[in-house]
């Protein structure tokens, strides 16, 4: 159940990711939805849930975009276990506070990713600080409006319900 | 804290993935048979995807963003007009070569054959900039094909090519060149790509050429990938002119951050002469 659970969020990131992604080609605002769905696996399900949503959906990732498999692999098993560890060791109910997870994850990732590559390639990919802080934003923004959803959608629908059941009774009697 | 059964699965999937790395390292390649399958099914999905988003901004520009609609109709209309008057003029010189290469007796140019394919996806991994297309092996398509728009180059089609979708790397990704000569100057140079501003460096120009900032710059087919003619962009700055570390950047003609419609190059360029060759 938890593996299928981590596996549906994965592939709506990876689906999320490619059908946006359309939009911003080319632009300054670049975004990982599939990092965010890894952060969300870790702080939901623990580190075990974490890492397999990291593997999955780098490798998805990978293997979509022609670069070297395990790359993205790589940088987010060890993303998603870590905010797995913190999920588990942190109670982080808000949605702001997991939030500040993503942006932190985003910056781990964002330089494992950097590391990975430049030992790969031998020199250091040209990157820039405004284009990172731009995806910790961007992903941290997707981070909380997901958080907000999962944090307020149950309530919404038991309330609906519960307001239903007693429009039942009422109607009965 | 951490139970040793968590702390073997992550030991073993990184190491696991170490060892994926490092075999496509040594061996220069990919996963191609994996990479092509999930490509493949994703390429299915993303259609899907991509119909349902066209659906959406279809009914909002078709319904709720009417406004201003009749001051575009006339600046197209205008446009038009400019296009109209400059394809008479493009069609009187193109006579003119043509009569012009009789004469002299040159060989015509090849023509390109081209098919047209829809951007279907986006670069799925910040950082690399690639999409998807809607044309895969059924149509035609192979690695190494050039993939151009209405404004110039775009890129080139790389692995993996699905039956029906295939990846372009775009020519501001941080892997792609292109060779590319100077329009005034007929200097040739290479153009790469992975520029933090989105526009392309010059490499391998003499340092003695003349160039200028504004000068077109356009594919010189020497790379065997993309025709010679297409406009790659326009010169946009020069920092430390005269000196052997002078930086040219080519500020891309295609807008990459509005890719709809592209058009792939089935025709492969043609070969170089044999001297050039055997050199």
């Amino acid at each position: 159940m938890k593996f299928t659970s981590v596996l549906v969020t994965v592939v709506v990131g990876v689906l999320l990711q490619v059908a946006l992604a359309r939009f911003t080609v080319g632009g300054t605002w670049v975004f990982d939805l599939v990092l965010v769905a890894v952060v969300f696996a870790g702080l939901q399900w623990g580190p075990t849930a974490g890492m397999i949503g990291g593997t999955l959906g780098g490798l998805l990732q990978d293997l979509l975009s022609g670069t070297i498999a395990g790359v993205s692999g790589l940088a987010k098993t060890l993303v998603g276990f870590v905010a797995g560890l913190i999920g588990t060791q942190f109670v982080l109910t808000r949605a702001h506070g997991r939030s500040i997870i993503v942006a932190g994850c985003s910056i781990v990732h964002r330089v494992l990713m950097l590391a990975l590559t430049g030992l790969i390639e031998q020199h250091w990919p040209g990157t820039t600080w405004g284009a990172m802080l731009a995806e910790t934003i961007v992903n941290t923004a997707a981070g909380f409006v997901l958080f907000q959803l999962v944090a307020t959608v149950p309530g919404l629908v038991a309330r609906q319900r519960l307001g239903r059941r007693a429009g039942f009774g009422r109607r009965q009697w | 804290m951490i139970d040793r059964r968590t702390l073997a699965l992550l030991v073993t999937l990184c190491l696991g993935q170490v060892l994926l790395i490092s075999a496509q390292v040594q061996s220069q390649g990919g996963v191609p048979l994996l990479q092509v399958a999930a490509f493949d099914a994703f390429a299915r999905v993303q259609r899907v995807t991509t119909a349902i988003t066209d659906a959406v901004t279809g009914v909002w520009s078709g319904y709720f963003g009417l406004r201003g609609v009749a001051r575009e109709n006339a600046e197209l209309r205008q446009q038009l007009l400019d296009m109209a008057v400059e394809l008479q003029q493009q069609r009187a010189i193109s006579s003119q070569v043509r009569s012009l290469e009789e004469l002299l007796g040159l060989k015509a140019a090849v023509p390109v054959e081209t098919v047209a394919a829809r951007v279907i996806a986006g670069n799925i991994t910040p950082g690399t900039l690639t999409v998807a297309i809607d044309r895969g092996t059924d149509d035609g398509l192979a690695p190494d094909m050039a993939v151009i728009g209405a404004e110039g180059v775009i890129g080139r089609v790389i692995n993996p090519v699905a039956s029906h979708a295939a990846t372009v790397q775009l020519l501001v990704d941080a892997n792609a060149a292109a060779a590319i000569v100077f329009e005034r100057s007929q200097t040739g140079a290479i153009a790469v790509g992975g520029q933090s501003d989105g526009t392309l460096r010059a490499e391998f120009v003499p340092v003695l050429a003349d160039i200028e900032p504004g000068e077109l710059v356009t594919t010189s087919g020497q790379d065997r990938v993309f025709p010679p003619g297409f406009p790659v962009g326009t010169v946009e700055s020069i920092s430390g002119a005269g000196t052997p570390n002078r930086t040219i950047r080519i500020r891309p003609a295609a807008d990459f951050s509005h890719l709809d419609v592209v058009l792939v190059v089935l025709t492969p360029p043609p070969p170089l002469p044999a001297a050039t060759e055997a050199r």
